[in-house]
């Protein structure tokens, strides 16, 4: 392997690495407006120029790759650099509105950054404010807006547009300092992948819709998350306050979605937050369900454990659920005397956890984590149609059901699918507990509802279309009475002396998920250490967004 | 003095085949053909011919550089963009010999192994695109062009292109991108054209000028070619000379002919009454020379290269005691500024930004500090661009501040002192009168933009 030195620092990387992605591994920071990690690289903004040993002229560090015995110096390390990159940023500023009050970048804008980076800015403005080429603001492309004047012209989001999703709604005109970005006739993108335009533009050019003006980015907290939208499993982090959950923006992984996600997923956080909740456990009383303790609700619910049976029992999952979750369910279906129904699917055949919506990220399946389940076992029954019609026929004494709506409209169809037999399986068998995160009809016949916690408000794992298992973290707390599902399940268990007892989604996932063969001594521990896909390394200035956790 | 690519440009009848063909037009392919693509590559480089777009590469020492790949044929772009203020040789060759410059193109397409060459034209050249479709429509009758050239199974075709009137057009591979149908931003090097050029295959890029030498080269022979100027710099240049002058006009003359020769023999001389002042070498890219300078060089790579200039184009400018400096940089400035194709950051804002200076040098509102602050400015963009645009943009900005100093101090004596901080500009004081400038700028843009801007 080639050994490049930066900054006197000796750096082993495999042949091709550009010089600015073996400074990142090592830690050296070397500014940028226009790279990005997942984007053909087009050395425009120059501000990474390096001093190459040999070379006649400074060399953008992002288009460069490095060579064995490359001997490179950075600005931290080379004033010819350090005024190479200062003479840059100068040129992008005097431009620039620098409306850093009124824009919502500020805090996490790269102009920002580097500006108060010694190195790079801090200097005495060299212009008066009414000699800038003044351009447009404001302008409304549907999920994002444009503010032309503070662009870098880094390109990274017409890169984005051509490259990544095919949609070449954005392009340069004009010439010389009055480039200008521009999508067609200002239209609204159609760009099922607009949003990202927002995180990868460096500056506050390019700003959400749905973000604009909600916070000031210094005032969220993150949690590392994953899309609950499809089986795709993007990561994502959720920015959130004590408010609620304030915007979703993907996390890099290079292995599943790069540095994007698709709009849906996008605003699924918006599907959760507006979601009609059931938020106290309920028991049945006659004709009607009346909101009691958990304490109450549970014993009503292990009385009907105990019971003697003399048809099936059915335990239903859903692939919206953890891992966690439907381990919890499995754990109740064993320690029940057969015959037991286990199972997640709506029908018999399993669902197509890979069938694609189109070349980017999106996949058919509207669940996480059907394949999670697949692999736990859930599906071995012959589908939640058929149970529906044997608790019709008198057939299902006992009907176990965790059920969570999806979090994208796409999954309405299934949903409504799902629902109707549902419904008929509640109504139908002698006795059923619901445990759900929504208030939903269908579950009115049900005799004991155990309210749980929705996507983001509980840790926990899902494993996506290709079988790679990603951790969870907690966004936000759940409201009111409200539990995880895979707590509640193991509540459910208490009185049971053969079942497990284990205190936390890692607990469950260390000695129970990761003791089935299909899940292969995965160790929670090593989930949680891989949001460290982070780019740029930790601890380092925003770049505009692509690497996001340890912010 | 020898002739290379003038003896038959004044024959009227020379743009028609027949005409051509009869002071030799197309016996240097023939003999080329008859060699394999390497010889003739070898015979260029013998030669020792510099490409006349700007830089002075040797020719064949480009072509070598290609490596064959059937899976990606080579391909030859001729480059006459000729945008280069104070040019315009090209334009009077292609005008006056074209059978010159397609026998040139098919002579490098045969060495390069190229079946596709595209003749790149600049936009403002659209009256010149007839005569050009003529005499390639008659090469084509007469077998030069086709799928097989003379009778040797050789494909060339050749394809004329427009520009649309900007000067990146003219450098390499914003020439690419143009031909590409996409707006000519410069690529990034490496990869270089000769591995990855236009549509992704190996290019060269040649000047009208250069290839139009090839027809004598092989004709003649290496060696008489590098008998003609000097031992660097062999062969002859198209001068164009314009600006305060006598004669102005395209000149050919021996590399190495003395600058003041050419001013004195083919130029005639200043204009009555006046003197000489300063003459730009080589088009507006290169750094400007004073009349004592331009005493002492010689027009060819090393003479220009030892006064700190360069041959450039070979575009002459010539200004004379009547010229305002100044004034002429302001033009110079703002071409630059308009044509930067705003791709990279330093040429993007530093040419607008040292436009923008020289205009208040001369309308008032300069800084004392304001020559310090272009000769800065053009040090952060010099080097630091993708393409050669921003240096280019430099060179006459240095150049004439340097050299010309005491007219630009002149303008300096009633600037006012910059107030600090910035927002003074705004408030009450010494400045309120500028508050009108900010309204009318504002103004200005909302008629461009139709939407209010806001200002504080
Ligand atoms: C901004 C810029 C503009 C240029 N314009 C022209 C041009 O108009 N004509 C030209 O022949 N070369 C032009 N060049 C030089 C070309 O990039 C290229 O070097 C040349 O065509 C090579 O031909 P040669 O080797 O025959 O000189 C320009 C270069 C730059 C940087
Ligand atoms: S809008 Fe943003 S991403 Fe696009 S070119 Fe401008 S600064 Fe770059
Ligand atoms: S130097 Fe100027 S013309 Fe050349 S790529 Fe950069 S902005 Fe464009
Ligand atoms: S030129 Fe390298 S990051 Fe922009």
């Amino acid at each position: 392997m080639p050994v490049v030195t930066i900054d006197g620092l000796p750096i082993s990387v495999e042949p091709d690495t550009l010089i600015i992605q073996a400074a990142d591994r090592a830690g050296i920071e070397i500014p940028r407006f226009c790279y990005h990690p997942d984007l053909r690289p087009e050395g425009n903004c120059r501000m990474c120029l390096v001093r190459v040993k040999g070379f006649a002229r400074l060399t953008p560090a992002c288009t460069t790759p490095v060579a064995d015995d490359m001997v490179v110096t950075t600005a931290h390390a080379d004033d010819e650099v350090r005024r190479a990159s200062r003479g840059v940023l100068e040129f992008l500023l005097i431009n620039h509105p620098l409306d850093c009050p009124i824009c919502d970048q500020a805090g996490e804008c790269s102009l920002q950054d580097f500006y108060m980076h010694p190195d790079y800015g801090l200097h005495h403005s060299d212009v008066e404010s009414r000699e800038k080429v003044r351009k447009r603001k404001a302008i409304d492309l549907g999920s994002v807006y444009l503010d032309s004047e503070r662009c870098v012209m880094c390109s990274r989001c017409v890169r984005f547009s051509n490259e990544v999703t095919g949609a070449g709604e954005l392009q340069f005109v004009h010439r010389g300092n009055h480039v200008e970005l521009v999508a067609f006739q200002d239209r609204a993108l159609r760009d099922p992948y607009a949003g990202n335009l927002a995180d990868l533009c460096p500056v506050g050019a390019l700003t959400s819709r749905d973000f604009r003006f909600k916070r000031r980015v210094w005032f969220l907290h993150h949690a590392p998350s994953v899309c609950a939208g499809c089986s795709t499993g993007c990561n994502v982090r959720i920015d959130y306050t004590e408010r609620g959950i304030e915007r979703v923006v993907p996390r890099r992984n290079p292995f599943v979605n790069r540095s994007w996600m698709c709009d849906e997923g996008r605003f699924s956080y918006q599907t959760v937050s507006q979601l009609p909740r059931v938020t106290t456990p309920l028991t049945r009383e006659g004709e009607d369900l009346h909101p009691v303790s958990w304490e109450q609700a549970l014993a009503c619910a292990r009385g009907a454990f105990s019971l003697p049976r003399r048809g099936e029992a059915a335990v239903i999952g859903s692939p919206m659920a953890t891992n966690e979750a439907l381990w919890g369910l499995q754990e109740y279906a064993r320690n029940m005397k057969d015959p037991v129904a286990l199972e997640f699917r709506s029908t018999s055949a399993d669902p197509d956890v890979e069938a694609r919506l189109d070349e980017l990220l999106l996949h058919a399946d509207r669940a996480p984590n059907s394949r999670g389940a697949m692999m736990l076992g859930m599906g071995a029954s012959d589908g939640l149609e058929n149970i529906a019609v044997r608790a019709e026929q008198g057939m299902i004494d006992l009907a176990l059901i965790l059920h969570y709506p999806p979090v994208v409209p796409a999954g309405q169809p299934d949903l409504d699918r799902r629902v109707t037999a549902l419904a008929r399986l509640v109504r139908h068998a002698r006795f059923s507990i619901v445990l759900t995160n929504a208030d939903e009809d269908w579950w009115h016949a049900a005799d004991v509802i155990l309210p749980v916690a929705s996507w983001s408000e509980e840790e926990g794992t899902y494993t996506n279309f290709n079988s790679t298992t990603q951790h969870v973290a907690c966004g936000q707390d759940p409201p009111g009475e409200v539990r995880p599902a895979w707590r509640a399940l193991l509540d459910l268990l208490a009185s049971v002396p053969a079942a497990r007892r284990y205190g936390s989604a890692q607990e469950i996932f260390d000695r129970g998920v990761a003791a089935m063969p299909a899940f292969d001594g995965l160790r929670f521990d090593t989930l949680v250490s891989r949001h460290a896909t982070v780019y740029p390394p930790e601890g380092r200035t925003s770049y505009g967004q692509e690497g996001f956790a340890g912010r | 003095m020898t002739k290379v690519l003038s003896q038959n440009a004044e024959f009227a009848d020379q743009t028609t085949l027949a005409g051509a063909e009869s002071r030799g037009a197309y016996d240097g392919l023939r003999h080329a053909l008859e060699q394999s693509p390497r010889d003739v590559i070898q015979e260029v480089a013998e030669s020792g011919l510099r490409g006349r777009g700007g830089a002075g590469f040797p020719t064949g020492r480009k072509w070598g550089f290609l490596q064959f790949d059937p899976a990606r044929p080579p391909v030859l772009l001729c480059n006459g963009d000729e945008s280069e203020p104070g040019t315009f040789k090209d334009h009077w060759l292609l005008a006056r010999d074209p059978h010159l410059v397609i026998e040139g193109i098919l002579i490098a397409a045969h060495a390069i192994r190229a079946q596709d060459v595209f003749l790149y034209i600049r936009g403002e050249y659209e009256s010149l695109l007839p005569l050009l479709m003529g005499a390639l429509e008659e090469a084509r009758a007469a077998g030069f062009i086709g799928p097989d050239v003379l009778g040797t199974g050789r494909c060339m075709a050749i394809t004329v292109a427009t520009g649309a009137g900007a000067y990146i057009c003219g450098e390499e591979t914003g020439l690419m991108e143009s031909l590409e149908g996409k707006r000519a931003y410069p690529r990034v090097r490496p990869p270089f054209p000769a591995v990855r050029g236009f549509a992704g295959r190996p290019t060269v890029v040649n000047n009208v000028e250069t290839l139009a030498n090839l027809p004598w080269i092989m004709r003649r022979g290496a060696a008489a070619f590098h008998a003609l100027g000097t031992e660097d710099s062999p062969g002859t240049k198209l001068v164009s000379l314009s600006g305060c002058i006598s004669r102005p006009g395209v000149y050919e003359v021996p590399m190495g002919y003395p600058l003041s020769a050419l001013l004195e023999n083919e130029g005639g001389g200043p204009l009555p009454g006046r003197h000489l002042k300063a003459v730009i070498p080589g088009g507006t890219s290169v750094p400007i020379l004073t009349a004592e300078e331009v005493a002492t060089v010689t027009i060819d790579f090393e003479s220009m290269r030892a006064v700190g200039t360069l041959l450039g184009s070979g575009g002459m400018i010539v200004f004379d005691d009547t010229v305002s400096m100044p004034h002429a940089l302001r033009s110079i400035s703002h071409f630059y500024a308009t044509e930067s194709c705003g791709e990279c950051t330093p040429c993007r804002e530093g040419t607008g930004w040292m436009a923008a200076i020289v205009d208040r040098l001369l309308d008032g509102g300069a800084r004392k500090d304001d020559l310090d602050r272009l000769l800065r400015i053009g040090g952060n963009i010099e080097g630091r661009t993708i393409c050669g645009l921003g240096d280019a943009a430099v060179q006459p900005v240095r150049s004439f501040v340097l050299k010309f100093r005491s007219e630009f101090e002149a303008l300096l004596r009633d600037t006012i002192p910059r107030l600090e901080p910035d927002w003074q500009a705004h408030g009450h004081g010494p400045r309120t009168a500028r508050r009108g400038a900010v309204g009318e700028e504002a103004r200005r843009s909302e008629a461009v933009t139709g939407r209010p801007t806001y200002r504080w």
